[in-house]
C-alpha cells in the first residue's frame, strides 16, 4: 500500500470541508477523485501532499505523514498543483531540473536527465523560454512533465513506489495532450506508482481511472472500481444532472442532460 | 548571448575585473591626485584610513543590500519586495532617531551610540515582525508582510513623534542620518560588515536551487522536499542582519536592494545559481559608483548617498515596471 488514509477531517471557518474521510491508495493504481466544484477534491490531495493540516492519520509506506522530513517526502511523492504562479523569469529548463532537487545526482544527471524528458515530452522548442510566456497550456504540460521527473527519480534510487497527486492536470490541455496526459499516468502506473488524479471530465475519468472516490460536501459518497461506483443513478446525484451511460463496443460514455 | 556569457567563466572574470576596477578608480576619485596619495605620508593617511575603508565598505553595504533583495523578493514571490518590507530599515532609524533626540537632553556622546541603537532598533522591530507573523500557515507569508507594513508604521509614526520634540539641530541630524552616508565608514564597521557578508556568502551556495523552487510556488517547493519554513526563517534572519548592520553603519540607503536583483535578472534569468553571483557584484559595484559620485558631484561638500540611489534607482525602477508590464501585461 503506498498511502492510507484514516478518518481524515478538516474544517475551514466552520465549514467542514473534508468529513471523516478514509481509504486506501494501493501501487499500481490510477484513482480518480470526482465531484462537484466545493467536493473537497482539491483539499483532500493537498492533505496527501501534506499542505493542509488535518485531523486523523495519514501512512505514507506505513509510516505517519508527519515523521518524514520535507526531502523524504518529495522521494515518495510529487505534486502537480492547479495553477502557477511563476512570477520570476525562469527558463523551462531550469523549472524542469527542480524535479531533481529531492535526489543525489551530479550535475551532469541533472542535464540528462532534464535533456531526456524534453525529447520525451516533445518541448524541445519550449526548452530556453521564460516559462511565464508559456500559454496555459504549455506551462501545464511542463509541469506535469517535472512531477513526472520526480517520479521517475524515485523508481530509479530504488525507493519503490511513488505517488502522483495530479490537480486537474488536464484543465489546459488540447485533445492530444489530454490523450499524451492518459497515456502517462498508465505508463506510471504499469511502472508500479500510484496516481491520484483530480477530473472534471467524467468520461476521462472513466476510460482512465481503476478506481474512483467521488466526493459531496466534504464526504466520500461512494468509493471502489470505477465501473462500480460512476452509476447513472450515483452521477446524477451527486454532480445534479441528468446522466446516461451508454455502452459501445465494450467502451462506455456518459451522456449528459 | 548576455546570460551566456555572463555564466561562463569568462564573465564571472570580467565581473571580478570590473568591480576591482570600480573600486580602484574609486579610491583614488577625489580632490587629492594619485600623487599625493601614494607619495606624501598625509596622503598615505587618507588614503589607507579614509578611502580604503570607505570604498570597501560601500562595496560590502552595496553587495549585502543586493542579496538581501534577492532573499527577501524570492522568499515572498513579490518582485516589488525589499529589505525594509521586514520594519528592519524603520526600526532601525527608529533607534537611530530615539539616540539623537536623547543626546539633546543627555549629555552622553551619541555618535557612538547611534549605530547601536539602530541596529537594535532594527533587529527588535524584525523580531516584532517574525513574532506577529509566527501564526502563518506553512510556508505562507501573507501575515508576515502584514505585520511588516504594521511594524513600519508604528516605527514611522513614532520617528514623527521624535522629530515633533526634536530640536532643531536634532532634527536636521535625523534628516541627514535617514539619507545614508559612508562618510564616517571605519575599519571596525568594515569588519562588521563583511563578517556578516561572509556568512550569508558561506550559507548560499546550497540554498540556490530551494530559493529557485520557491519561485514556482510553496506547494511546489515543499513536494520538492523544501522545508519552505525554515527556508523562509533563515532567510529573513540573515537579511534583517545584513540591513541591520548596513543601516547602522550609514544610514538608510534605498533602491539598492530593490532595483539591483531586478537588473540582475535582466541579465542572467531568475534562476539563483547565477543571479545570487551577479547581485552581489552588481550591488558592490553600484554603490561605490553612488558614493563616488555622492562625495565628488559637490565637493567639497558631499550628497547623502541615500539621494544619489534614490535619483538614479527611481528612475531605473520606473523603466524596470514599464518594461515587465509591457513584456508579461501587468
Amino acid at each position: 500500500m503506498v498511502m492510507s488514509l484514516h478518518g481524515i477531517s478538516l474544517s475551514r471557518n466552520g465549514k467542514q470541508v473534508l468529513d471523516n474521510i478514509s481509504g486506501e491508495l494501493a501501487a499500481g493504481k490510477i484513482i480518480a477523485l470526482l465531484g462537484p466544484n466545493g467536493a473537497g477534491k482539491s483539499t483532500l490531495i493537498k492533505a496527501m501532499a501534506r499542505l493542509l493540516e488535518c485531523q486523523g492519520e495519514i501512512l505514507l509506506q506505513g509510516r505517519a505523514l508527519e515523521q518524514f522530513s520535507s526531502e523524504q517526502l518529495a522521494q515518495h511523492l510529487a505534486y502537480l498543483p492547479q495553477h502557477s504562479q511563476l512570477q520570476f523569469p525562469l527558463e523551462v529548463e531550469e523549472v524542469l531540473s527542480l524535479a531533481t532537487l529531492p535526489f543525489s545526482l551530479t550535475r551532469l544527471q541533472q542535464r540528462q536527465q532534464v535533456k531526456q524528458v524534453i525529447n520525451d515530452w516533445g518541448i524541445e522548442s519550449l526548452a530556453d523560454k521564460d516559462f511565464r510566456q508559456l500559454s496555459g497550456g504549455e506551462q501545464q504540460r511542463c509541469q506535469i512533465a517535472r512531477t513526472y521527473l520526480q517520479l521517475s527519480n524515485m523508481k530509479a534510487e530504488g525507493r519503490g513506489c511513488g505517488l502522483w497527486l495530479l490537480d486537474e492536470p488536464a484543465s489546459s490541455l488540447d485533445l492530444e495532450h489530454q490523450q499524451q496526459l492518459q497515456k502517462i499516468c498508465l505508463q506510471a502506473a504499469q511502472e508500479g506508482h500510484c496516481v491520484v488524479i483530480v477530473l472534471h471530465d467524467l468520461n476521462q475519468a472513466f476510460s482512465l481511472a481503476d478506481e474512483v472516490w467521488l466526493l459531496d460536501n466534504g464526504q466520500i459518497r461512494a468509493q471502489g472500481k470505477t465501473s462500480e461506483v460512476m452509476t447513472e443513478q450515483m452521477i446524477s446525484e451527486v454532480f445534479n444532472v441528468a446522466a446516461r451511460r451508454i455502452n459501445d463496443a465494450g467502451n462506455s460514455i456518459f451522456v449528459f442532460g | 548571448m548576455i546570460k551566456k556569457l555572463l555564466i561562463s567563466p569568462l564573465g564571472w572574470l570580467i565581473g571580478i575585473l570590473l568591480s576591482l576596477g570600480i573600486c580602484m578608480a574609486a579610491l583614488f576619485l577625489g580632490s587629492i591626485d594619485v600623487q599625493t596619495l601614494m607619495n606624501t605620508d598625509i596622503g598615505s593617511k587618507i588614503l589607507w584610513d579614509i578611502r580604503v575603508p570607505r570604498v570597501l565598505l560601500a562595496f560590502v553595504i552595496g553587495a549585502s543590500l543586493s542579496l538581501a533583495g534577492v532573499l527577501i523578493q524570492s522568499n515572498v514571490r513579490n518582485p516589488l519586495a525589499d529589505p525594509s518590507l521586514i520594519g528592519v530599515s524603520a526600526g532601525a532609524a527608529l533607534g537611530a532617531a530615539l539616540m539623537i533626540v536623547l543626546a539633546d537632553f543627555v549629555d552622553f556622546q551619541a555618535h557612538y551610540y547611534i549605530p547601536i541603537a539602530a541596529f537594535i532598533g532594527g533587529i527588535l522591530a524584525t523580531v516584532a515582525v517574525l513574532k506577529l507573523g509566527r501564526n502563518d500557515l506553512p510556508g505562507g507569508m501573507a501575515l508576515l508582510i502584514l505585520a511588516g507594513i504594521a511594524i513600519n508604521v508604528v516605527a514611522a509614526s513614532l520617528i514623527g513623534l521624535l522629530t515633533y520634540l526634536a530640536t532643531d539641530s536634532a532634527l536636521r541630524h535625523i534628516t541627514f542620518w535617514s539619507l545614508g552616508s559612508l562618510a564616517s565608514a571605519n575599519y571596525f564597521w568594515l569588519t562588521l560588515c563583511s563578517i556578516a557578508l561572509l556568512i550569508i556568502c558561506l550559507w548560499l551556495p546550497k540554498q540556490h536551487r530551494k530559493l529557485d523552487a520557491i519561485l514556482l510556488g510553496q506547494a511546489e517547493a515543499n513536494t520538492m522536499g523544501v522545508d519552505v519554513k525554515r527556508l523562509q526563517k533563515q532567510s529573513i534572519v540573515l537579511v534583517a542582519l545584513l540591513a541591520a548592520l548596513a543601516v547602522s553603519a550609514c544610514g538608510i540607503i534605498g533602491f539598492i536592494g530593490l532595483v539591483t536583483p531586478h537588473i540582475g535578472r535582466m541579465l542572467v534569468g531568475a534562476s539563483h545559481r547565477y543571479l545570487l553571483p551577479l547581485s552581489f557584484f552588481l550591488g558592490g559595484s553600484l554603490l561605490v559608483i553612488a558614493d563616488s559620485i555622492a562625495r565628488t558631484i559637490i565637493a567639497p561638500a558631499e550628497l547623502p548617498i541615500g539621494i544619489v540611489t534614490a535619483l538614479i534607482g527611481a528612475p531605473v525602477f520606473i523603466w524596470l515596471l514599464l518594461r515587465e508590464g509591457r513584456r508579461l501585461q501587468w
